[in-house]
């Protein structure tokens, strides 16, 4: 019974994960089609201006962009489902091709980063619960509050201006110096400048939550009787109130990923950085329609896959989201 | 038998930004071995504050000002928070009000109670821990421990869930046991026989407990020894027996009079009148004279010392001074005073006002499930008659309230109001302004009945706008004057918001709101179940008072038997959404006939207060 | 008999009432609030005082440092900073204002009538709500101004305050939801009261208290999106003077290594976003007087 019961939710979760992608992918393709813009200019640069209506027709013909859009859009359908995604318009390469040479720095940002900030945030948060409006924690509140407020791109510019520009410790921009592709120091001295923003902005945010989770659970009766049972104060906090917090910061850190990744976005471009951050803002600027489609989807896919995933977690964990019957029992007596 | 604990002329302090609460101030008691101490008194009188001062669970905002605190001859005042920890479950234990919040919900039940066998034990097996939490299960009467350990606290009820609070707090087989209130939060049946598993673990173990309670018949029940609390200080203690048989404070036969299962008839309950003072800058004499009667003009001066009554007997009234003997006072009368008063029955059968057949409501729980909260209810209410619904929490009481008043629409049934089927929403709509004016709701609690962002005046005045009454009283404001005076409060209330106001005041003002209307019918869905013994007294008096002026018919729902029967002329009791009987309310107890009836009658605590009041008058 | 023991019975005794008992005294954010002031009355009124054309490309003087001529120097273009800082100033706030009306609008009603709604209209709204929450709002940006064409003061406002609105309306939802099922909602509906009376009297008063923290926080948030998206290119252009368009000319500030043009711009806008943050936390809705049990 039990096991049939975690198939069957399994099986709505893919499903829905699945049906998500395609009305994801539905919408970034009309919308991307919507938009004024001339996507020859991004294939033939100022080419296109200069184009007579046969020549066009031609150009258009060759790309596919004349069938009306439901027909292109099944036929980027049937293609992506062979693995063929069509080439970049404005790069005139096999946009996977593209893509594939760039993810891995993203992700590795990105990645790192996120799991940065899912330690240090847990790690904060319960270092300012513990030290409640005592000294500590309220001067972290402060300073946190200060650098959650500070835009990622003008940090990246600071950040830039004192390390890079006048103190020279660390290099301005790129993934790694020319010529050393392989030297690993040399790659982490180019992480560390983008990677620190990407921390420092987003930190204190889930950091804050995390404390405020933990004093409301601290506040709550049954830390009475854990101390009463001769548990001391962090035996209580570590053994019952974190406890009580992991699944709403493991649903709250699915929420975090696009933001993350937004903000990875934004620091690729700041720090010329290859990953495919800045190729996703371009290619929505260059009507690069195939190229954007990939990348949205990708997105889309991490986004998803990771609320999905910290929703199964979050129940395998917290017995009280299982008990739906008696939560919808209280809710109508609450009527 | 030696001196388990001791407390002496401990005070503790809550330093708030509006001053210093003096939650406690200057209490002495000692418990001794396997003894049972009680300690009574109302809300905020500073019995919780003082069990947790002793275990040192208070907010860091609360410090032990004065006194030391004595375990087996052992000062443990100055222990620090890890040497307390040591005590907390091998010595002292505590069990709590409200065993809905009090258990981890995401944590079993099993590894709660394992966790405390554990701590205390760290060299034991799994094994061992294991046994354990199911000989501790089956030690509080749990059935099929096995099964249980592995269920989390959202699976169990209220009684359930405080078995397993008392089963973690004997983990460690401690010598000292609080009890804050243990039976409270549940349900008269459940009171019942936690009460009794509470008594038998207590003798079986021999403990020590302290057993903090706002209910004397409860205190009565459990304890050898007594200790009267009001405004942060002890004001009698002495043996069970001494305490019902020979109060000397005025406070306890304010209390005991207070309480509606010794009313035995009398047209109105005895209240003590006023309210509990703040303990932000308490009053210099004695903290309960603005309430007494009896009180001597030295007791706005001077606070009264502790008196010996006896060499266990304390009271701490001016009225035991050598000074005040000979003084004439008008002995209180307690008592069921067998010679009853003729209820005012109704003479003859008055016409029926509502009429109720086969109600039936139930609840969409997900697709599949249902939940059937009342089940073919069938009564009637007469013109000018005082119907109660009892029942337990969940029988299905505030249902049948909500239908009736149109806030659900039933499933099932009809609900008949003077000729109007209120269940048709098309005869409601036609009868509408009548329906809203004519018949009004109170609500349990009084805090989330009225908006806390409206005036007290404007929450008055909210049913006469809506319904565009013209007030006989000139303006609106006057209007709710006069009915803010009618339930016994200043008009200088009306401009006051409604936090500012204590629990008796705001359920006044509910009051107040819905008589406005001057309805023929009022629903009241346990109006004084939030309110301390004493204020229940002046509210349901005021209700009794009130509705012999207005001659409204009521509905009052409640689940405190004595109450019922006090106010009450018919009753119907409510069981699992079913009513199971309706009789007069005498009838009702004297002869119940449902063996619910009978096991809700029997598991009353009423107090075995077979004192006399010659005896009290001989010793004078 | 003697003095004081004799029967007096009950007497008046005078006892002061205790006001705001219970919730922690919190300090009020008066720094923030006063430079937040002087930051917008200084944009409101930056005509009477700066007297340089903020637009105007003196190209002779360009990339100059702060001196006493231009006190915040010159950017590239060769306008003065100064004079920018007050009049980008009015377009940054005005952004930040509007956006929030129209996502304050839209969080109120959905949120509303997600509230009020039955259970099952409920759940579609707010699982159409989560979706939207789970995409990045940046990329959703991108695509819309894409759409909309070349961005305008209002077209940003508009882009950012229909992608912001989302976790505000779940707070009014929830809000809403509580306040619903409480007794004097449902006293008030046995009364005669009807949808729009309980809505305004009821329901309004409640929870705007609550909202408001989420209004500061939007304003803040869209100042915030409307500087990156200006410095990323798909905001506003160069010519329209804003703190987010003025940052846009960074990277050429930075080979010119002129900390001026970035710095500047950037202290302004963080302590703008700073003083709104500490005003919105002090509005937040209190941990209720309760205390810390461990």
């Amino acid at each position: 019974m039990n096991s049939k019961r975690r198939i069957e939710g399994l099986a709505q979760r893919v499903l829905f994960f699945l049906a998500s992608v395609f009305v994801l992918s539905v919408l970034v393709f009309y919308v991307s089609r919507l938009a004024p813009g001339d996507p020859l200019v991004s294939y033939y640069g100022d080419r296109a201006e200069k184009m007579s209506p046969e020549e066009r027709e031609w150009a258009e013909d060759k790309l596919g962009l004349n069938a009306p859009i439901h027909v292109q859009y099944i036929c980027w359908l049937q293609n992506a489902f062979r693995g063929d995604f069509g080439i970049s318009y404005k790069y005139k390469m096999d946009v996977k091709e593209l893509v594939g040479g760039r993810i891995g720095n993203t992700l590795l940002l990105g990645g790192i980063g996120f799991v940065l900030i899912f330690v240090l945030a847990l790690a904060l948060g319960v270092c300012c619960a513990w030290h409640e409006e005592r000294l500590a924690d309220r001067m972290i509140c402060r300073i946190g509050t200060i650098t959650s407020c500070i835009p990622e791109f003008w940090l990246s510019l600071a950040g830039i201006l004192i390390f890079a520009v006048t103190l020279r410790w660390l290099p301005s921009s790129g993934a790694y110096s020319i010529g050393k592709e392989n030297d690993l120091g040399d790659r982490v001295r180019h992480l560390i400048l983008p990677l620190s923003v990407i921390v420092i902005s987003h930190l204190w945010y889930y950091a804050y939550m995390v404390r405020n989770k933990l004093l409301e659970e601290v506040r709550a009766e049954y830390v009475l009787l854990a101390r009463m049972k001769g548990l001391n104060k962090r035996q209580v906090l570590f053994g019952h109130c974190l406890r009580n917090v992991m699944p709403a910061y493991f649903s709250l850190m699915a929420l975090a990923v696009p933001h993350v990744l937004g903000g990875t976005y934004i620091v690729e471009t700041v720090f010329s950085y290859p990953g495919i951050g800045t190729l996703t803002y371009e290619s929505a600027r260059y009507q690069d329609y195939n190229l954007l489609m990939l990348l949205s989807l990708f997105t889309g896919i991490i986004v998803i896959f990771c609320n999905v995933s910290a929703q199964m977690v979050s129940e395998r964990i917290d017995p009280r989201l299982r008990m739906d019957d008696q939560r919808r029992y209280e809710e109508v007596d609450r009527l | 038998m030696s001196e388990l604990l001791e407390v002496r002329n401990l005070s503790v302090s809550f330093d708030t930004p509006a001053g210093e609460i003096q939650a406690v101030r200057d209490v002495s008691l000692t418990v001794k071995t396997g003894e049972v101490l009680a300690i009574v008194g109302e809300t905020g009188c500073g019995k919780s504050v003082l069990c947790k001062s002793i275990l040192r669970l208070l907010p860091d905002i609360a410090s032990i000002k004065t006194g030391r605190i004595l375990l087996n001859g052992a000062d443990i005042t100055d222990y620090r928070e890890r040497d307390m920890c040591r005590l907390r479950g091998r010595v002292f234990a505590m069990v709590f009000q409200n065993p809905m919040t009090v258990l981890n919900p995401s944590l079993s039940v099993g590894a709660q109670i394992a966790e405390a066998v554990k701590i205390h034990s760290p060299g034991m097996t799994r094994l061992a821990v294991e046994q354990r939490t199911l000989e501790l299960l089956r030690l509080v009467k749990i059935d099929h421990p096995e099964e249980r350990c592995k269920q989390y606290p959202a699976h169990l009820s209220g009684g359930m869930r405080q078995r397993c609070v008392l089963a973690i707090a004997l983990a460690a087989e401690p010598e000292l046991l609080f009890a804050d209130e243990p039976t409270t939060a549940l349900d008269v049946t459940i009171q019942a026989q936690i009460l009794e598993l509470f008594r038998e673990v207590q003798a079986k173990l021999h403990m020590a407990a302290i057993f903090v309670t706002h209910d004397l018949s409860v205190a009565a029940m459990a304890a050898d020894r007594v200790a009267v609390m009001y405004a942060g200080k002890i004001v009698e203690i002495g043996t069970t027996e001494e305490i019902f048989r020979n109060p000397r404070h005025p406070y306890t036969w304010g209390l005991m009079r207070a309480l509606p299962a010794l009313a035995g008839g009398r047209r109105r309950l005895y209240a003590i009148p006023g309210m509990p003072p703040t303990l932000i800058d308490p009053p210099k004499g004695d903290a309960f004279a603005c309430r007494n009667e009896y009180a001597l003009a030295i007791d706005y001066e001077e606070q009264p010392p502790m008196f010996p009554v006896t060499e266990t007997h304390f009271a701490a009234t001016w009225l035991l001074d050598e000074r005040a003997k000979g003084l004439e006072i008008p002995v209180p009368d307690f008592g069921c005073s067998d010679a009853e008063e003729e209820r005012g029955e109704l003479a003859a059968e008055p016409d029926i006002l509502l009429d109720v057949q086969h109600l039936t409501h139930v609840f969409p729980l997900s697709k599949k499930e249902t939940l059937t909260a009342v089940d073919d209810v069938s009564f009637q209410i007469r013109k000018g008659e005082i119907f109660g619904l009892i029942g337990e929490s969940g029988s299905g009481k505030s249902t049948v309230a909500r239908c009736i008043m149109n806030v659900y629409r039933p499933t099932g049934g009809s609900i008949i109001w003077q000729g109007i089927n209120v269940c048709n929403p098309k005869a409601f709509h036609t009868h509408k302004k009548l329906l809203q004016s004519a018949r009004q709701i109170i609500f349990q609690d009084a805090d989330d009945s009225l908006n806390p962002r409206k005036k007290v005046c404007d929450i008055i005045m909210e049913p006469m706008k809506l319904q565009h009454v013209r007030p006989p009283r000139g303006t609106m404001r006057a209007e709710a004057a006069f009915w803010l005076q009618r339930v016994g409060m200043d008009a200088a209330y009306l401009d006051q918001y409604p936090s500012a106001l204590s629990g008796g005041q705001r359920q006044r003002i509910a009051i107040a709101r819905a008589l406005s209307m001057e309805p023929t019918f009022l629903v009241a869905d346990e109006p004084v179940a939030a309110l301390d013994v004493s204020m229940q007294a002046q509210v349901v008096n005021l209700f009794k008072q009130l509705q012999e002026e207005l001659g409204f018919s009521f509905l009052f729902i409640a689940h405190d038997l004595a109450m019922v029967r006090f106010l009450c002329n018919r009753v119907g009791v409510m069981h699992q959404g079913r009513l199971v009987e309706t009789a007069s309310a005498e009838e009702l107890f004297r002869h119940p006939k449902h063996p619910y009836t009978r096991r809700l009658i029997e598991s009353m605590p009423i107090p075995d207060f077979s004192w006399g009041v010659s005896e009290r008058r001989q010793d004078r | 008999m003697k003095d004081g023991f004799q029967v007096v019975g009950i007497q008046q005794t005078d006892q002061r009432p205790v006001h705001g008992s219970g919730s922690r005294r919190q300090e009020k954010p008066v720094i923030s609030a006063l430079l937040l002031l002087l930051l917008v009355a200084g944009c409101l009124a930056c005509n009477l005082f700066v007297d340089k054309d903020p637009s105007y490309l003196d190209l002779a003087h360009s990339n100059v440092a702060p001196n006493r001529d231009y006190l915040f120097g010159t950017d590239t273009l060769g306008r003065d900073i100064f004079s920018m800082i007050w009049y980008g100033g009015r377009i940054s706030l005005c952004i930040g204002f509007v956006s929030t009306l129209i996502a304050t609008a839209a969080a109120v009603i959905l949120g509303a009538v997600s509230g009020c709604a039955s259970r099952r209209v409920d759940g579609v709204i707010m699982r159409v709500v989560d979706i939207l929450l789970s995409v990045p709002s940046l990329l959703v940006v991108i695509l819309l101004q894409a759409v909309l064409g070349k961005a305008s003061v209002l077209s940003i406002a508009f882009v950012i305050g229909i992608t912001g609105w989302m976790s505000m309306s779940k707070v009014i939802r929830t809000e809403v939801r509580q306040i619903r099922n409480s007794g004097y909602v449902i006293a008030s509906r046995c009364m005669g009261g009807g949808f729009f009376h309980i809505l305004w009297h009821h329901l309004a008063p409640n929870f705007v208290s609550s909202i408001m923290f989420m209004v500061i926080m939007s304003v803040r948030t869209a100042i915030a999106a409307e500087s990156t998206l200006s410095f990323m290119g798909i905001g506003l252009p160069v010519e329209v003077i804003s703190w987010g368009s003025m940052l846009s000319l960074a990277k050429q500030a930075l080979m010119g290594r002129a900390w001026w043009m970035i710095l500047i711009p950037g202290f302004f806008l963080v302590a703008t976003l700073v003083c709104l943050t500490n005003l919105g936390n002090y509005l937040r809705r209190k941990i209720n007087g309760r205390h810390s049990n461990l």
